[in-house]
Order: C-alpha cells, then sequence, then structure tokens
C-alpha cells in the first residue's frame, strides 16, 4: 500500500537516492536480524556440536565449530541411561494426565466467570484476583504442602497446578466475547448451563482451547520446580525428566550413575539437553502461531 | 393468604435461595475453583502468621509461640540478607531496562525488514529459547563458559588466558543478563510487534505524502503508537521488583563458589529456610517484607501512571 502510494507521485519517484537509500537500510535489518538469529542458534549448535563428539576431540581442538568426527557414544549412553527413561515417564505423565488435568479445571472456571448474572460471581472475581497481586511466599506454602501430606508423591506435581490465574482468564475473555444470544437461545430450547456449556460454547473456543493447553504442556514438559522442593533424592524415581537433567548438569562429578569423572560427562549432559528439546524443537514451528495468539490477546485485553 | 404469598415472595433469602437455584449449574463449575484458591492461595496468606513465632512444624501455626518481630529483627541483622538485597535490586533493575530494549529493538527490526520469509524464519528462532526451561538454558551456558568452552576457545584463539568464568561474581552477572536476553527477548518483542500491526497505515501514509524518512516516521509514529502498551508492561513489570527471577539464579549460581554472593531474595530464602529445615519463621518473614513492598510499588505506579493519563492496571 505504501509503495503503491509513492509511484503514483511522480515527484517522489524523481528521487532516485531515496529509493537506494531505503534499499540499504533494508540491508542493514536483514543482517542484523540474520546475526541475532545465529546468536540465537549458536548454544544449540554449539551443544549439539559437543554431544555428537568424543572426549578427545572435545579436550584437543581448540574451537569445535564442526564436528572432527561424529561419535555417538554420549546418545548410546543417554539411551541406556535408566534414570532418564524414569524421568521420561514422569514427564510424560505430568504432561497427558496434568495437562488434562488443568485444562479441565482452568476452563471450567473461566466458563463460569465469564457468563453474567449469578449470585457471587464478583465476589469469587475479586478473590481470585487479589492472589494475583498479594501471597503467602514460599515458606508457608512449603508448610502447606508439608502438612497436606503430599511431600515426595507424584501428585505435588500435579494437584497443585489445577488452575492457572493467567489462562483462566485467557479462557473467561474468550468466552466472553462470544455472542451471549447463543445462551440465551439455548435456554429458551430447555439447556442448563452445563449442556450449554459442552455444547455451544466449548466448540466454538478451540482454538484458545489449544492455546492454553499448550501453555500448559509446555510448562508440564519444562517441570523441575515443584520436584526440586517437594521430592527429595530419596524418591528420586519420582523426578520428571528436567530435574532429573538438573542433577546432572549441578553434580556432574557426584557418584551417581551419571557422569562419573573418568566418563565424558560434557557429551553426556548435551546429549541429554537434546533428548529433552528435540520434542519441541519439531513441533514448535507448527504450533508458534497458538502460542502467538495467547500472548497477543492476554496482553491485549488483560 | 394473600398478605402471606406476598411476605414469602418478598422474603430477601427466598429471593436469594431463588436466585442461586437459577445458576446452580455455574456455581457447581466455579465450586472447585473456589476450593482450589482458598487451600492453595488463602491457607499460605494466612501461614504469613508464621513470621511472628517461633514456628514448630509439629505444633503448627496454632501452637506455636508468638514473638513479634524477633524474626524480622534477625533477619536484618544479617548482611547476607542485605547483600541478597540489593543483588535482587540490581538483577532486576537492569533486567528491566535491557528487556526492555532488546525487544523494542528486534519488534522494530522485524516490523521494518520487507522479506517476508526473512522475518517470518527470524521469528520462530528467536522466539523458540522462551519453551526452553532454566535447566536447559544454564547447561547451554556452562558449556559455553565452561574452562574448555566455546568462549574460552576463543580467548586462547586471539592469544588470552582461559578465565574462569564460572566461579567470578561480575562475570556472574554478565551472565545472568545476557542468558535473559537470549532467552526472552525475542519472545517479549512480540506484544510490540503486535502492536505496531495495529497502528493505523494512514499515519505512515500521510507521512510519506510530507516526505518523512523512515527513520522519522519509527520515530514519530511507531514508537508513540507502542507507548501504552510499553508503559503497561513497565508497570507490570516494577511490581515484579523484588523477584529477580528464581529459576534463572539458582540454576546458573548453584557454584558453591560463588553461591552465597549471588543471591537474590528469593534464593536465599530456599537456601536458609526451605533446604535447611527449623528456619520457618524467617523465611515467611522474609517473604512478607517482599510481598509488602511488591505491593505497595505496584499500587504507587499505578497511581504514578494513572495521574499522568496512562491506563493503570487496577
Amino acid at each position: 500500500m505504501k509503495k503503491g502510494q509513492l509511484e503514483r507521485l511522480p515527484l517522489r519517484a524523481r528521487h532516485s537516492n531515496r529509493d537506494t537509500r531505503i534499499q540499504s537500510l533494508d540491508i542493514v535489518i536483514c543482517v542484523i536480524l540474520i546475526f541475532y538469529a545465529f546468536l540465537i542458534i549458536f548454544p544449540f549448535w554449539n551443544a549439539f556440536v559437543i554431544s555428537i563428539s568424543s572426549e578427545y576431540a572435545y579436550q584437543h581442538s581448540n574451537l569445535l565449530l564442526w564436528p572432527t568426527e561424529i561419535d555417538l557414544t554420549s546418545y548410546q549412553r543417554v539411551f541406556t541411561n535408566n534414570r532418564l527413561w524414569s524421568g521420561f515417564g514422569i514427564t510424560m505423565i505430568l504432561l497427558i494426565g496434568g495437562t488434562l488435568y488443568q485444562i479441565f479445571f482452568t476452563v471450567i472456571t473461566g466458563y463460569a466467570l465469564s457468563r453474567r448474572n449469578w449470585t457471587g460471581r464478583n465476589l469469587v472475581m475479586n478473590m481470585i484476583l487479589v492472589t494475583m497481586f498479594f501471597g503467602g511466599g514460599m515458606v508457608p506454602y512449603y508448610c502447606l504442602i508439608r502438612d497436606l501430606g503430599l511431600m515426595n508423591q507424584i501428585w505435588v506435581m500435579i494437584i497443585p497446578g489445577a488452575i492457572d490465574t493467567f489462562n483462566m482468564l485467557l479462557m473467561r475473555n474468550y468466552f466472553a466475547s462470544l455472542p451471549a444470544e447463543m445462551e440465551e437461545s439455548a435456554k429458551i430450547d430447555g439447556a442448563n448451563d452445563i449442556i450449554i456449556f459442552v455444547k455451544v460454547f466449548l466448540p466454538l473456543s478451540l482454538p484458545m482451547l489449544a492455546t492454553v493447553g499448550l501453555f500448559f504442556a509446555v510448562g508440564n514438559w519444562n517441570s523441575w520446580y515443584n520436584a526440586m522442593l517437594y521430592i527429595d533424592r530419596g524418591h528420586s524415581n519420582l523426578w520428571p525428566l528436567q530435574m532429573v537433567l538438573k542433577d546432572m548438569i549441578t553434580k556432574v562429578s557426584s557418584d551417581l550413575d551419571v557422569g562419573t569423572k573418568e566418563d565424558f560427562s560434557e557429551g553426556l549432559t548435551m546429549a541429554s539437553i537434546f533428548f529433552t528439546i528435540v520434542p519441541m524443537m519439531c513441533f514448535y514451528p507448527f504450533l508458534q502461531r497458538f502460542f502467538v495468539k495467547g500472548i497477543v490477546v492476554g496482553a491485549i485485553k488483560g | 393468604m394473600e398478605l402471606t404469598t406476598i411476605a414469602k415472595r418478598n422474603n430477601p433469602f427466598r429471593k436469594l435461595g431463588g436466585k442461586i437455584m437459577r445458576s446452580k449449574y455455574l456455581i457447581l463449575m466455579i465450586i472447585p475453583a473456589i476450593i482450589f484458591y482458598i487451600i492453595f492461595c488463602y491457607v499460605p496468606m494466612y501461614g504469613i502468621l508464621i513470621a511472628f513465632q517461633d514456628y514448630f512444624p509439629k505444633r503448627g501455626v496454632f501452637g506455636s509461640e508468638w514473638v513479634g518481630f524477633a524474626n524480622f529483627a534477625k533477619v536484618f541483622k544479617e548482611t547476607k540478607f542485605w547483600l541478597a538485597f540489593k543483588n535482587t535490586l540490581i538483577i532486576s533493575s537492569i533486567k528491566i531496562v535491557i528487556s526492555f530494549l532488546g525487544a523494542v529493538t528486534i519488534a522494530l527490526l522485524l516490523n521494518e525488514i520487507r522479506m517476508r520469509r526473512v522475518k517470518k524464519t527470524v521469528q520462530t528462532i528467536v522466539t523458540f529459547p522462551h519453551f526452553l526451561s532454566w535447566v536447559v538454558v544454564s547447561g547451554f551456558v556452562f558449556s559455553l563458559f565452561a574452562g574448555s568452552g566455546a568462549v574460552n576457545s576463543i580467548i586462547k584463539i586471539f592469544g588470552g588466558e582461559s578465565i574462569d568464568f564460572l566461579a567470578d561474581k561480575g562475570f556472574f552477572f554478565g551472565m545472568v543478563f545476557s542468558s535473559d536476553i537470549w532467552k526472552e527477548a525475542g519472545w517479549g518483542s512480540i506484544i510490540y510487534l503486535a502492536t505496531m500491526a495495529g497502528i493505523p497505515q494512514d499515519q505512515y501514509e500521510a507521512a510519506d505524502i510530507d516526505g518523512a524518512t523512515r527513520l522519522q516516521k519509527i520515530w514519530h509514529i511507531t514508537l508513540p503508537g507502542i507507548k501504552p502498551v510499553a508503559i503497561l508492561l513497565l508497570i507490570m513489570s516494577v511490581g515484579g521488583v523484588l523477584s529477580a527471577g528464581f529459576d534463572q539464579i539458582l540454576n546458573l549460581g548453584n557454584n558453591p563458589i560463588i553461591r552465597e554472593d549471588v543471591n537474590i531474595i528469593d534464593t536465599y530464602i530456599y537456601y536458609h529456610a526451605i533446604e535447611k529445615s527449623g528456619n520457618e519463621g524467617i523465611g515467611t518473614a522474609i517473604g512478607l517484607f517482599k510481598s509488602v513492598i511488591s505491593f505497595t510499588l505496584v499500587i504507587i505506579v499505578d497511581r504514578i501512571a494513572k495521574a499522568c493519563g496512562e491506563r493503570g492496571i487496577i
């Protein structure tokens, strides 16, 4: 549109030096962005090269920009590592069970709060909003989890995550933006609120549901915080993948069955990192638009 | 007879009961949320009382002895706590500034680029690290800055001595800021980019007719266009000024040599009151101190923004 305007103005067209200046600015922008993208990629590449190199190559070359010879020992050790596979199993439980659980409670809460005219709605809304600005802090929360008897149980990574206030408000705003007449006509046809929710509103909000679900899924895939706080080393068979990885990264030289000193712990760690991020790298380009949508809608409406 | 029916109809409790019955399914749907928020948000708020107690887990909040402000007095005497406080303020205020500048710069560059395919590819690449956990990012950072890592290799190629980046406080701060930019700036740019896309095109056309250069258009149209969103996001980040990023500092600062020197408030609480048991009172006191300051800051900044004619958040 802007370009068309320029072409229609003969006076502008004669200033040919202006056009070349725009061209050079374009190239500058392009170079800066590609350089920045390179900076983003470099740590991935560096880790990848280390993961497919032998220890000898890692220690004896100046800068590993390209694998001198491909050595897949690190990956072999990843795939035969029981702790990583047990972490993977726990993460899959969190990813499937936890995500469905979170979607269920977050979405029904968002729907109920999106409907006007029911007694107590504002009270509940304010009760929830207060928690966004003020909380008890880490220690009382820790005491609560301990008193509930959730320590060292897999449930501690699932149950307390039932509702995420940000995602809940995202769903609420989406439901509220759908035409209220649908609800009224369904009411006249004799449907109750649950039927209206399941049969009318839910099918219309699948894109938003996908966005919220993906945010939950990524959170569960990356979950380690709850495991670190509430699941001790004695129950490390309940640690999710990221917690196993964290343990590996911070304690590479400990007496655990991974990363003893003679082993190439650097390579094993990098290979394990790829084990955890490759699924996300494969899916991200296709799912990117859902994430972007979530953040844009959330920020504009919230 | 008629009078009693009227009386019944006007009975406020009956009215309320009727209202509740009409929306009984919605209330059924909200009950789990009420239970959830009471247990996981309001019970910990009640637990703040621990801050004023000599807390013993076995006796609980009811049975523990009240000690007034003794826990606060104990914390405020600790030099290590004030170091953590200082670190928190330094790290988070610098982070707020650089992540804002980084996000706006990337958004401007992506907004100005005309090659659609380059734009899309770059955007996919730069937003991806947001979805990595700090565990993974710390693994990357350690492998880059380790003794035989890529950065030291480059230094050696240029004839320098290898540097122990991981055990130096100054370099640690540098790693914190650069990894934060690396991970979040691309993602942060999305919101600005969306705002830029919402600026009416006719403003740019009018500027074209007036002969504005591209830089002038950026300065006079694009940047004012994103100002309201930028202010809103800055207000929100001020509320978090005492949370300098627990996940990041915990993962990057795990080296025992520097751990105590690079603590922020949250990691201080973690190392001193959760890893070591028996310090619940102190940990809660610090948490309360932090929440009260954050809450006050949010309110102050919100008032200032409203006084300046911007949209607030509360």
